[in-house]
């Protein structure tokens, strides 16, 4: 209890507002107790900064206006540059500063052609891009002309595989679907004759030996028949006889079957 | 009063022989699909409507008084002996009759599709519109005063098509494979033309491979390509067995 009634009046001790009988009370228990000792030092260095703190803040602040403040601060700052200089003797200060600046300026230079360069590559890839969707465009186009009711627009549809180097998966399956089913023969003659230019696909080569078994008309019979026997494709053997067998097969793709079926078999 | 009264009555026998042509309307129809075994013509009037001529020359049998023809798909419901039944935006019109010529008359803006199944001829005259034509047994196929696209095909009989002009906006396809095809577009057309024969000759007036003296030449190759006036629209005309001639106009 004697402790703390002390540790109370400290801050007041400090500022000298005890009077003379609570001071030599004080001074005696500090005398013998450490803990007040420490209490009183923490105390001291807490006056201290609040004392330090108004000394600086509150003079500066009634006595001078913003410009002069202003002026103060540019003075401050003007003369942190000396100090600065003054670690490095005066006549190597100008050589980091030429260095800075050239250093500055490779810095410039540098991001500009880093800049570029990533502009570049960022418009090749737009430019890679763009020319994807292109062909995407061109694909679909493709790809919906071919289910067009109109049996011109079909084979529009089909012609533009010319323009498709190198013909995807979907598109030759499409192509295919227009050999086997399309209902108009011109079309179907159209399809045969693109995926010719396909043979060393097997799904286009299926497609012609599928065909082979399904097209009743001799104008496109003939076209399949050519091909397949140009490939040596042994899996026509089995339809073209099939063919050969059938009454309603025309004479001249008989006469076609025989003169060319032992060339595969 | 009698002159008013023998007008009304001559109008309305007029009336009812003009009623026996069937009339369809061509509202909403994309493409008018016709089918027949027997000869076939389809020609342009200015009526926004499908017309089919009443065969008077066609006797009827006196047996079949009464009765309905039935064909093939379907049977007469138009009383000219034609099948006509609209499906989605197309219009299916097919003639049951297997002997008699019939007289089509559709709009020039129609796009018409004709099929022969049999022995009959399909001749087409006057559309600006796309024209497919099919003829798969022993019919042949003479389109003329049209401006394509056009794509048609013939089995045994011959294929000839006069174009006026040529549209640009879609390819032209005709094959024959045992038959002639034989083609005229005007001089000034400009299209990407390929022309091939596997067992014909081709025979062309147009500059597309080493000039000949004597009007047509032969071109030998069975496959010839090229442009003329500086390429344009698809023109493809091939045959299998057949002669392709290729005209100037």
């Amino acid at each position: 209890m004697k402790d703390k009634h002390i540790i109370t009046m400290l801050p007041d001790y400090l500022d000298n507002q005890l009077d003379p009988v609570q001071k030599e009370a004080v001074d005696k228990h500090l005398e013998t107790c450490n803990n007040c000792q420490k209490e009183l030092e923490a105390y001291k260095r807490l006056f201290d900064a609040i004392n330090k703190e108004k000394k600086e803040e509150v003079p500066d602040r009634l006595q001078l206006n913003f410009e002069a403040m202003l002026e103060e601060e540019k003075a401050k700052t003007i003369k942190v540059v000396p100090i600065t200089a003054n670690n490095n003797s005066k006549t190597k200060a100008s050589l980091p500063y030429m260095l800075k600046i050239a250093a500055g300026f490779a810095l410039l230079i540098a991001s500009f052609f880093l800049g570029k360069y990533q502009n570049e590559q960022v418009s090749n890839q737009t430019l890679a891009q763009m020319e994807n969707e292109q062909r995407e465009i061109r694909q679909m186009a493709m790809l919906s002309l071919m289910e067009n009711k109109s049996a011109s627009k079909r084979i529009q549809g089909v012609n533009y595989i010319e323009e498709l180097a190198m013909p995807n998966e979907i598109i030759v399956k499409a192509l295919a679907e227009r050999m086997l089913y399309d209902e108009n023969t011109n079309v179907r003659l159209t399809a045969v004759e693109a995926l010719g230019a396909f043979t060393n696909s097997k799904t286009v080569v299926n497609a012609f030996v599928t065909a082979l078994g399904i097209e009743k008309d001799p104008g496109i019979q003939i076209v399949i028949i050519h091909t397949l026997v140009q490939l040596q494709e042994k899996k026509a053997i089995a339809p073209l006889q099939k063919l050969l067998e059938e009454e309603e097969t025309q004479p001249f793709i008989k006469a076609q079957i025989e003169s060319l079926l032992p060339k595969i078999s | 009063m009698k002159q008013v009264a023998i007008t009304v009555v001559f109008l309305a026998f007029a009336l009812t022989t003009k009623a026996q042509d069937y009339t369809k309307s061509l509202s909403g129809i994309e493409w008018v699909k016709i089918e027949s075994k027997a000869d076939i013509v389809v020609k342009t009037h200015n009526s926004q409507e499908l017309l089919i001529k009443n065969r008077s020359s066609y006797d009827e049998p006196e047996r079949a008084k009464g009765l309905r023809l039935l064909g093939e798909g379907g049977s007469d419901n138009t009383e000219v002996g034609f099948y006509v039944i609209k499906e989605g935006n197309t219009l299916l019109v097919k003639n049951l009759r297997k002997s008699d010529y019939a007289e089509i008359y559709l709009p020039s803006s129609q796009n018409v599709a004709v099929t022969s199944t049999w022995n009959g001829d399909i001749e087409i005259s006057g559309f600006t519109a796309e024209i497919e034509a099919n003829a798969q047994l022993n019919g042949g196929i003479r389109i003329k005063d049209v401006a394509g696209p056009v794509t048609a095909n013939v089995l045994n009989g011959e294929l000839e098509v006069l174009f006026t002009k040529v549209n640009q906006s879609s390819p032209i396809s005709l094959h024959t494979t045992n038959g002639v095809l034989d083609v005229s577009l005007p001089g000034n057309t400009p299209a990407d033309l390929s022309l091939g024969s596997v067992n014909g000759e081709i025979y062309t007036n147009f500059d597309l491979s080493v000039p000949d003296k004597n009007g047509l030449r032969s071109i030998s190759s069975k496959k010839v390509k090229g442009a003329i006036n500086n390429g344009g629209v698809s023109i493809k005309l091939s045959s299998t067995n057949g002669n392709i001639y290729l005209r100037k106009q």
